[in-house]
């Protein structure tokens, strides 16, 4: 029976309230401005909510790594590791805006907007009903829609809504579908019933658990930006207000990854199915097509796009090799922490660049490194971390990731193969990642100094403290994520 | 008789629904959209879910299509939206929709899906009540902060700020 101080329930009841009530107090005050009084109680609520969290793993209130429960949510450590590592984005977000949203009409919805997507991202974490889980996906993805197209005026925002809106309303269909099949063939919404209900399936249905399996591969894959379902993703990710691009690049994406560990990688267990092989393939398709695009861009912003498509091929790694090594997920959750922290950063110094100097062309960052100084060690360090080079806290998740992928190599052939193209595609990234910080402090001489936003400088601080900190001595992280990577074994049957 | 009724209900859905994306006039286009949704609720009655017939019938073809058809009469819309066609993309998604549902119907037909028996009685709507209240409801909860986010979302995008005169195609 789900407690009323159940982690998720807590996060609906402040973030919920704060999120409906914005709008109301913008009406009740009848002004348009005023954008750091509703940015600061939104910031409050998602303080008080990540302390909740907190405060629930300190006083050993969050079961163990469940997966499965007899609610529609659970209260375990894979969601709540999933709820702080959204609830650091949204911080990052509304952080971020507070210069970014300046002038600007109707913070009030903007903030509320960003709240309730907030919600859904860590709901989806915490489901273990397949309807609660769509929901939660639906409220994680219809503000994003609007706050892609928030800047009304500028062409290039409303076209990248569209995308957006068209590839979202796509993928949620095919998640229906999927859950309908899954429905139709076990009676039943429960991911644990569901997954209880394929391991006993008739041999002649399972051609249909296959395909919905296959449905939510493809449903997620369009959020998590996997190749082939990743074409919307670059021209959103440069449409929209860069504070909300880092919301979609950090935050929701992590949801499609919530939602795969939940649904598809514990369906391949009881299913005894080769899709590993199938997520491996699209794993190096993922990350190799990201790499080698974002070395052509000319945009900062789409250049971080296709890096964020590559990055999802490295968590897939983890995913793929699941079933083989228990290092898989959690090289897997290890980067997804590392990558909310980084590439939410880089998409905040981006608004930052934004706000002050309104280029993202990368030829016109020339000596960013003497006029935004802080900004430009925050990039410089978080895409270094992306890169996996030591002794950030990316280096240490690649390490785990790929040494999963050659520790499943003594039962699976290829898993090994995974870890070179990892290996191989980190380098890669480094050539483009070293050309932007070569325009950024080494071209250009007469730039001065101009005023970073301080809202801009803060992130930055924090992100710099983080990854050179967990770097230095990752110890408390891998521990937490330890706590949270559930096993994937049939043991864990329900 | 329910084969009948299946096609025909079949041919009603996917008839409107082409017909509600080729219709150059919204209003017609709105009407189209009508019988896909009422085809559907069709569908819920030839599978014994009267319930779930009745809620697509008053929620979507009631309210839903209706408030579609409201918007379009209210909103200027030759100002908005401008008719670009291209032919070639149109036989592409054709030719690609085609294979989609090809292989999607192969894989539902060779599978024992024919082989299920489906004898029991229809679901009582007091269990899927209590269902919802019981076993459901942070999904409920969810969905009123879903209709929240999206009416206060839609409110400012919709509002006016001189987007006419930027938007404006001819």
């Amino acid at each position: 029976m789900l407690e009323l101080s159940s982690t998720p329930l807590v996060i609906i009841a402040i973030l919920g309230t704060v999120g409906v009530l914005l709008p109301i107090i913008s009406i009740a005050r009848k002004e348009k401005g005023s954008n750091s009084f509703y940015a600061v109680i939104a910031f409050s609520a998602l303080i008080v909510s990540i302390g909740y969290v907190a405060y629930q793993f300190i006083s050993d209130n969050i079961l163990p790594s469940a997966l499965f429960s007899k609610d529609v949510l659970v209260d375990d450590a894979f969601g709540g590791f999933f709820a702080i590592a959204m609830l650091i984005v949204a911080i990052f977000t509304t952080v971020g805006s507070f210069n970014y949203m300046r002038k600007k009409n109707y913070p009030a919805v903007y903030y509320s907007l960003i709240l309730l997507s907030t919600i859904g991202m860590v709901l989806v974490a915490y489901s273990t009903d397949l309807v609660m889980l769509f929901v939660a996906w639906e409220l994680m993805s219809i503000p994003t829609y609007v706050l892609v197209g928030f800047i009304k005026k500028n062409p290039s925002s409303n076209e990248a809504a569209l995308k957006y809106f068209l590839f979202g309303a796509l993928s949620s269909a095919i998640i229906v579908y999927g859950i309908s099949l899954s429905y139709g063939l076990t009676g039943s919404t429960n991911i644990g019933e569901v997954i209880h209900g394929y391991a006993t399936l008739d041999a002649s249905l399972l051609p249909l658990a296959l395909l919905s399996v296959g449905m939510f591969i493809a449903g997620f894959g369009f959020k998590m930006g996997l190749v082939p379902f990743h074409q919307w993703l670059p021209d959103t990710y440069e449409g929209s207000p860069p504070t909300i691009t880092t919301l979609l690049a950090a935050g929701t994406k992590k949801a499609g990854f919530a939602a795969t560990i939940r649904v598809i990688v514990l369906g391949m267990v009881v299913l005894n199915l080769d899709w590993t092989l199938a997520l491996g393939i699209i794993a190096v398709m993922t990350m190799t097509i990201g790499n080698i695009a974002a070395i052509m861009q000319k945009n900062l912003a789409r250049m971080l796009a296709y890096s964020s498509i590559a990055h999802a091929g490295y968590i897939l790694i983890g995913l793929a090799i699941s079933p083989y090594s228990t290092l898989g997920l959690q090289g897997s959750l290890y980067q997804i922490m590392n990558h909310s922290v980084m590439k939410g950063a880089a998409f905040i110094a981006v608004t930052g660049i934004v706000t002050t100097l309104a280029v993202t062309n990368i030829d016109k960052l020339k000596g960013l490194g003497r006029r935004m100084p802080i900004t430009s060690l925050g990039l410089v360090i978080s895409l270094f971390a992306l890169a996996g080079v030591p002794p950030l806290a990316g280096f240490w998740s690649k390490i785990v990731l790929f040494g999963g992928a050659l520790d499943a190599g003594s039962t699976i052939w290829w898993a090994p193969w995974l870890a070179i193209a990892g290996v191989l595609n980190s380098a890669l990234s480094l050539a483009y990642y070293g050309w932007l910080t070569r325009k950024m402090y080494f071209e250009g001489e007469t730039e001065k100094r101009v005023s970073e936003p301080k809202s801009v400088i803060a992130i930055m601080i924090f992100s710099m403290i983080f990854l050179v900190g967990f770097g230095i001595y990752p110890d408390p992280i891998i521990k937490f994520v330890e706590f949270a990577a559930p096993t994937l074994s049939l043991d864990i049957m329900p | 008789m329910a084969d009948v009724v299946f096609l025909a209900l079949s041919v009603i859905t996917i008839g409107s629904a082409i017909a509600s994306l080729e219709f150059r006039s919204l209003i017609y286009g709105s009407i189209a959209l009508m019988g896909t949704l009422g085809g559907i609720a069709g569908f819920f009655l030839l599978l014994d879910s009267p319930f779930v017939a009745m809620f697509q019938l008053a929620v979507y073809v009631g309210s839903i299509a209706v408030l579609i058809l409201f918007t379009v009469m209210l909103v200027k819309r030759e100002l908005i939206f401008k008719k670009i066609e291209d032919k070639r993309r149109k036989f592409v998604g054709i030719a690609l929709m085609l294979i989609f549902i090809t292989a999607l119907g192969s894989v539902i037909m060779d599978s024992g899906i024919k082989s299920i028996t489906t004898d029991e009685p229809a679901v009582d709507f007091r269990t899927i009540g209590a269902d919802f209240l019981i076993y459901y409801w942070p999904a409920l909860i969810l969905m009123a902060l879903i209709l929240s986010g999206s009416v206060t979302g839609a409110l400012v995008l919709a509002r006016r700020e001189n987007v006419e005169n930027d938007q404006r195609t001819d």
